[in-house]
């Protein structure tokens, strides 16, 4: 399987709920002792096309091979959107929603 | 005590604390306000953060650096420190080598300008030299295109001295006052911890090997007793702000955080900040940074990975190799090199990349991690962000972030500065 560089979605209550109710919270995983996250990936493409649409971000090359610093209210999208559709590969479908 | 700085030579301090002597000192001076880059680095050489520099560079010194990465004298010198002007204003001001100006800020007079050459330069050249590259998108090669025409050098007097605003009044100090203070602690090694961040529990661990590594071959028994012979000083960098970054407040209190609430003790950590906007330059700023801290009286200084680099123009360890270069003699401060700390789920505790071997499942994180968890809404857990820590960057982000920890518009639009210039 080609390598995937996550969106880390940080789960706190209300976004945990959300998972539960969807029947998705399976695809969360523990992270730091104490923290939950749901990991949207990207291919570099993506990542590339979404840098783009969201300059301030940061592709965590060093140390993570993470996406960063979106803003929340993008995170949010992309969150709800998993929700919605029920999988975890949404990402073509919202960058295609912004014309990326 | 005698105050000998970088190179071996008397620390530089050009300040005028009496206001009369200050007032004779600048009548019949033409004003030139400068904006606030400059003025950090008039306050900066005043000072003798920038010691041996006693004002801004002249074109020799400019080619040394950029040649030879040393001042015209040969004293070991990285960055070029200059004061850009435009043709415009020159001929304005009536500027001419051999006259003296004085440069004011917000309206009052900060500093007397003794100019000594009115210069060009070759800025591809300079880039190429200095950052390793000539690509505009390199935030040192933009500041360095982007200066105005001219350059002026000489020397700088500080006439009014900078008042600080809180929280920053309870942490700044000049070089003579650091040295001051950790004679007072009885601190015989101190390594500098160089930060624009707040601090997460990987920046910890790196001061707690930083601080072991330093204190060496030294007798415990002081340490033992509570009165510790070795400190490690958090020496924040404050200065240019990008929106997303902290805002200044909440990383000199969140650094301070860690000795308060007990995850150093308090005679071994020591929080302090210098005036400088980073230029980005990974090993050539590693070098700068190991310069201004020698000024300041430390002799270690801890350097990680991809030290003051930007995006992937320097190679992770760039920043370690320089200092094989430079003869020992020549740089009074001893490099510590430290490691990447992570968490390891396996041993259920931060570690690092050195000893542990359960590679498979390292968690890394970083300080933008940290800020993506804070960002989501989230509390980071207290194995990699210390609850007090998040504590104080939540109180900042209302005290002085117009709500948010991190740098808005609305911040650098109306957001307090760390200092400013009263009347005279």
């Amino acid at each position: 399987m080609a390598e995937t560089y996550p969106i880390n979605i940080w789960i706190n209550e209300e976004r945990f709920a959300k998972l539960q109710k969807a029947g998705l919270d399976g695809l969360t995983q523990d992270a730091f002792a104490g923290l939950k996250k749901l990991p949207v990936p990207n291919t570099m493409d993506q990542v590339q096309r979404l840098l783009k649409l969201y300059p301030k971000a940061k592709f965590d090359s060093a140390t993570t091979k993470t996406i960063e610093l979106l803003p929340r209210d993008v995170k949010d999208e992309i969150f709800d959107m998993v929700v919605a559709s029920g999988k975890i590969d949404i990402m073509e479908d919202f960058l295609k929603k912004h014309g990326a | 005590m005698e105050y000998i700085g970088h190179g071996g030579k008397k620390l530089v301090e050009r300040v005028i604390t009496d206001k009369n002597e200050a007032l004779n000192k600048i009548k019949g001076l033409t004003s030139v306000p400068v904006r606030r880059q400059l003025a950090t680095e008039a306050i900066s050489l005043s000072y003798g953060f920038f010691s041996p520099l006693e004002g801004f560079m002249t074109k020799a010194d400019v080619d040394a650096v950029c040649k030879n990465m040393t001042l015209a004298d040969g004293t070991v010198w990285s960055i070029p420190i200059v004061f850009d002007i435009s043709d415009k204003e020159i001929a304005d001001y009536g500027i001419k080598v051999g006259s003296s100006i004085l440069l004011t800020y917000e309206g009052n007079p900060l500093a007397v300008f003794e100019i000594e050459d009115i210069f060009t330069y070759d800025r591809a050249a300079w880039s190429q030299a200095v950052y390793g590259t000539t690509d505009e998108k390199h935030p040192g090669v933009k500041r360095t295109l982007d200066y105005k025409d001219k350059f002026l050098g000489g020397k700088i007097t500080l006439v009014n001295p900078p008042k600080f605003n809180p929280p920053f009044d309870q942490y700044w100090l000049t070089p003579k006052q650091h040295r001051d203070k950790f004679a007072e602690k009885g601190w015989k090694r101190i390594v500098a911890h160089q930060t624009r961040n707040v601090p997460h529990s990987g920046h910890e661990w790196l001061m707690k090997h930083a601080w072991m590594a330093t204190h060496g071959d030294l007798s415990m028994e002081e340490t033992e007793q509570g009165k510790a012979i070795t400190g490690v000083l958090v020496n924040a960098i404050i200065g240019e702000k990008r929106v997303g970054d902290y805002i200044d407040q909440a990383i000199i209190l969140a650094q301070d955080a860690l000795r308060k609430y007990g995850y150093f003790r308090d005679d071994v950590h020591m929080t302090s900040f210098t005036l400088w906007d980073m230029r980005y330059a990974g090993p050539k700023e590693a070098v700068h940074h190991a310069i201004i801290r020698t000024n300041l009286g430390l002799t270690h200084h801890m350097f990680g990975r991809d030290h003051a680099g930007v995006g992937t123009y320097y190679g992770a360890y760039d920043a370690h190799r320089i200092f094989n270069t430079i003869p020992k003699d020549k740089l009074g401060i001893t490099p510590i090199f430290v490691v990447e700390w992570l968490y390891c789920p396996h041993c259920g505790e931060v570690t690092c990349t050195a000893l542990c071997n359960h590679k498979k499942e390292w968690q890394g994180f970083s300080g933008t991690v940290i800020r993506s968890i804070i960002m989501d809404g989230v509390k980071p857990p207290r194995l990699i962000f210390r609850p007090e820590v998040f504590d104080i960057v939540m109180e900042c982000a209302d005290k002085y972030g117009f709500g948010s920890p991190f740098v808005t518009p609305e911040y650098l639009e109306k957001g307090q500065q760390a200092f400013r210039i009263d009347p005279l």
